[in-house]
C-alpha cells in the first residue's frame, strides 16, 4: 500500500505557533539589549581589548610544575575527607527531612515549615557559609564540612523530596487501613521505596562536594583551597595547573565510581 | 450492642466476628460530589456480602466507611462495639487494627520485601518507636510468616513485591490483612485487575477466609456472576443509593438489569 492509498488526516498548521515563539524571542532580545530599557551592559569590545592580558596567564599555566605535587597530598587528603564526612552527615540528616517535606510521607501542614526553612538554607550561596562560620567556628575543616553539609542538605531534600511527591503512594493507603501512624508507614514502606533516588543524590552530592571543597579553602575553610591561593598569589602558574590537573583526576574518578554504583542500584 | 455503643472503653475487643451498622450514611466529598446518599445496612456477624455496582455508583465510598478511610458526612457507622464515624486519632487506629483490607492496585510497596509489606498488618498492635527501629517481636514474626503460609506465599517471603505477578501480588495484599487477625475483611474490587483464573483463585481465597477464620467479609464486586457464586448476600448501589439489598445466588438477571440501571452485557460477567 502506498501512502497516497491511505486517507491521512490533514496535518494541523503550525505557523501561528512558530510566530509566537519567534515573537517572543525577539521581544526578550530587545528588552535586554536595549540599554535605554535598563538592558544588561555586555560589551564585546572589551574580549578583543583584553584579550592581551588574559591569554598571557594561560599561557604561564604550560607546562604544569610537578614540584608541587608532594605538598598537594595533605590538603588533598583534607579535601577528600571533608567532602566525605559532609556527605555522610548531610545524608544522616536529609533521610528524615526529605519525609517531612514530602506530601505523601507528611500531610499535615508542617511540611510547609520543613520546606520554607529548606528554601532559604538553599538561597544562601556556599562561599558566604564558608565566610561567615570561618568567622565563627575559625580557620580549618570544620567550616568547611559544616557549609558541604548544608548545601547538600537543599540538594538532596529537595529533589528527594520531589521524588517522593511524584511517585505512586497507594501503599500509604493500606498503611493507613491496617492502623499505622505515618512513621510507621513511612520506615517501613516509603523508605525502601525512596531508598534508590535517594542513594543516587547524595552519590551526586558527594561528587559536588569535591569540585566545592576544593575552593572553600579560598576563605579559608581548610582543603586544598588554601594552597590554591597561596600558589596564585606567588604567581606560581605552573603550580596551579598541576593542582587543577589534580583536582579533575579526582572528580573524574569519583564521578566513575558512583556512575557503576548508581547503575547498580537500578 | 447499645450499651457498648459510646467508646472503646465501654468494650472488650472480642474475638470472633463483628457486625456492621450504618443508619442513613451520607458521604460528601469537599468537591461536592456525593458519594453515598442515605445508606442504611445491617450486616450480620460472620456474613459474606458483596456490594455490586458500576463505578461511580459508591461502592469504594461504602468499603471506606467502614475503616473510616472516608469520614460521613452525616450518620452512623457501627463496627462491633465501636461507632467509627465518632472516632478519630489513636482510637481510630486501633479500631482499623481490628478489620483488614484488600485493594484492587494491591498497594504493595513495590520496592520493599514482601515480608515489610506484611508486616504493615502488624503496626496497629506495634508501638512507633518499636517499628522507626526496626524492631520485631517473635510473635510479629511468627504472624507474618503464618499469614503468609496460609496464602500459599511463605516461600516468597524475602522476595521484592514489585517482582511478584497480579495474583501472588493480592494474596501477599491477603496475607497482610490477615496478618492483622481482624475481626471484619473489607475488599474493594479485588479481582478487577486479575485474569479470570487468578480472579476465581482469588474469590476462593476470600470465601476461605470467611468460613475457615470466621471473618465478616464486604467485598465490593462489578461482576454479577462473582456475586452470586461466592457470596451469600448482595447490596445493590446505584449513584450512591441502596436499591437491592437480598440473596446473592437467587438474584436475576432484572435485579441486575435494576442495579446498574440499563441491560445486562457480556462484560458484566468474568466467566470461569
Amino acid at each position: 500500500m502506498t501512502v497516497s492509498q491511505l486517507s491521512v488526516p490533514t496535518r494541523p498548521r503550525t505557523w501561528p505557533r512558530v510566530a509566537v515563539v519567534v515573537g517572543v524571542i525577539v521581544a526578550i532580545t530587545v528588552l535586554t539589549t536595549l540599554p535605554a530599557l535598563g538592558g544588561v551592559n555586555i560589551d564585546l569590545g572589551a574580549i578583543a581589548r583584553n584579550w592581551g592580558n588574559g591569554s598571557e596567564r594561560i599561557g604561564k599555566l604550560f607546562p604544569p610544575d610537578p614540584s608541587i605535587l608532594p605538598r598537594t597530598w595533605k590538603p588533598l587528603l583534607e579535601t577528600l575527607e571533608m567532602a566525605l564526612v559532609g556527605t555522610a552527615i548531610a545524608a544522616l540528616l536529609a533521610l528524615p527531612l526529605s519525609q517531612w517535606a514530602a506530601r505523601p510521607t507528611n500531610p499535615s501542614r508542617s511540611r510547609i515549615v520543613v520546606r520554607g526553612v529548606l528554601n532559604v538554607i538553599r538561597a544562601v550561596p556556599d562561599l558566604v557559609y564558608a565566610t561567615i562560620l570561618v568567622a565563627m567556628v575559625g580557620v580549618g575543616a570544620l567550616p568547611g564540612v559544616i557549609t558541604l553539609v548544608l548545601f547538600d542538605l537543599g540538594i538532596v531534600v529537595k529533589l528527594v523530596s520531589e521524588a517522593i511527591d511524584s511517585a505512586d503512594a497507594s501503599y500509604m493507603e493500606a498503611g493507613r487501613a491496617a492502623g499505622g501512624t505515618q512513621t510507621q508507614i513511612n520506615r517501613v514502606t516509603a523508605q525502601p521505596q525512596t531508598w534508590p533516588v535517594f542513594a543516587s543524590q547524595v552519590l551526586y552530592s558527594l561528587e559536588l562536594n569535591v569540585r566545592i571543597s576544593s575552593i572553600l579553602g579560598l576563605v579559608g575553610a581548610g582543603g586544598l583551597g588554601r594552597l590554591i591561593d597561596e600558589v596564585r598569589g606567588f604567581y606560581r602558574y605552573g603550580a596551579l595547573s598541576m593542582i587543577i590537573i589534580e583536582i579533575l583526576v579526582v572528580v573524574i574518578a569519583i564521578e566513575i565510581a558512583s556512575n557503576v554504583l548508581r547503575k547498580r542500584l537500578r | 450492642m447499645d450499651t457498648t455503643a459510646h467508646g472503646p472503653e465501654a468494650a472488650t475487643p472480642a474475638s470472633g466476628p463483628w457486625p456492621i451498622r450504618l443508619t442513613d450514611v451520607t458521604v460528601r466529598y469537599p468537591n461536592g460530589v456525593v458519594g453515598l446518599r442515605g445508606v442504611s445496612l445491617a450486616i450480620e456477624a460472620g456474613e459474606m456480602v458483596s456490594v455490586v455496582g458500576l463505578s461511580g455508583s459508591g461502592k469504594s465510598t461504602l468499603v471506606r466507611t467502614v475503616n473510616g478511610l472516608v469520614p460521613v458526612t452525616s450518620g452512623t457507622v457501627q463496627v462491633g462495639p465501636y461507632r467509627v464515624d465518632q472516632l478519630r486519632g489513636r482510637r481510630l487506629r486501633h479500631v482499623r487494627g481490628s478489620i483488614g483490607m484488600i485493594f484492587q492496585g494491591f498497594n504493595l510497596a513495590d520496592r520493599a520485601s514482601v515480608y515489610h509489606n506484611v508486616l504493615v498488618g502488624r503496626f496497629s498492635h506495634t508501638p512507633t518507636w518499636k517499628t522507626l527501629l526496626g524492631l520485631t517481636s517473635r510473635e510479629d514474626r511468627e504472624m507474618v510468616m503464618s499469614a503468609l503460609d496460609s496464602v500459599g506465599m511463605l516461600e516468597k517471603v524475602w522476595g521484592r513485591a514489585g517482582a511478584l505477578s497480579g495474583g501472588q501480588k493480592q494474596r501477599v495484599a491477603i496475607a497482610r490483612a490477615l496478618s492483622q487477625e481482624p475481626q471484619v475483611m473489607l475488599a474493594d474490587e479485588p479481582v478487577a485487575s486479575l485474569d479470570p483464573p487468578t480472579a476465581h483463585a482469588v474469590m476462593s481465597d476470600l470465601r476461605r477466609v470467611n468460613t475457615e477464620r470466621d471473618l465478616t467479609v464486604l467485598v465490593n464486586l462489578h461482576l454479577m456472576d462473582l456475586a452470586r457464586q461466592y457470596t451469600t448476600r448482595m447490596i445493590g448501589l446505584r449513584d450512591g443509593e441502596l436499591v437491592y439489598d437480598g440473596p446473592a445466588s437467587s438474584a436475576t438477571d432484572a435485579d441486575f438489569e435494576a442495579i446498574y440501571g440499563r441491560p445486562i452485557q457480556t462484560r458484566d460477567t468474568l466467566g470461569q
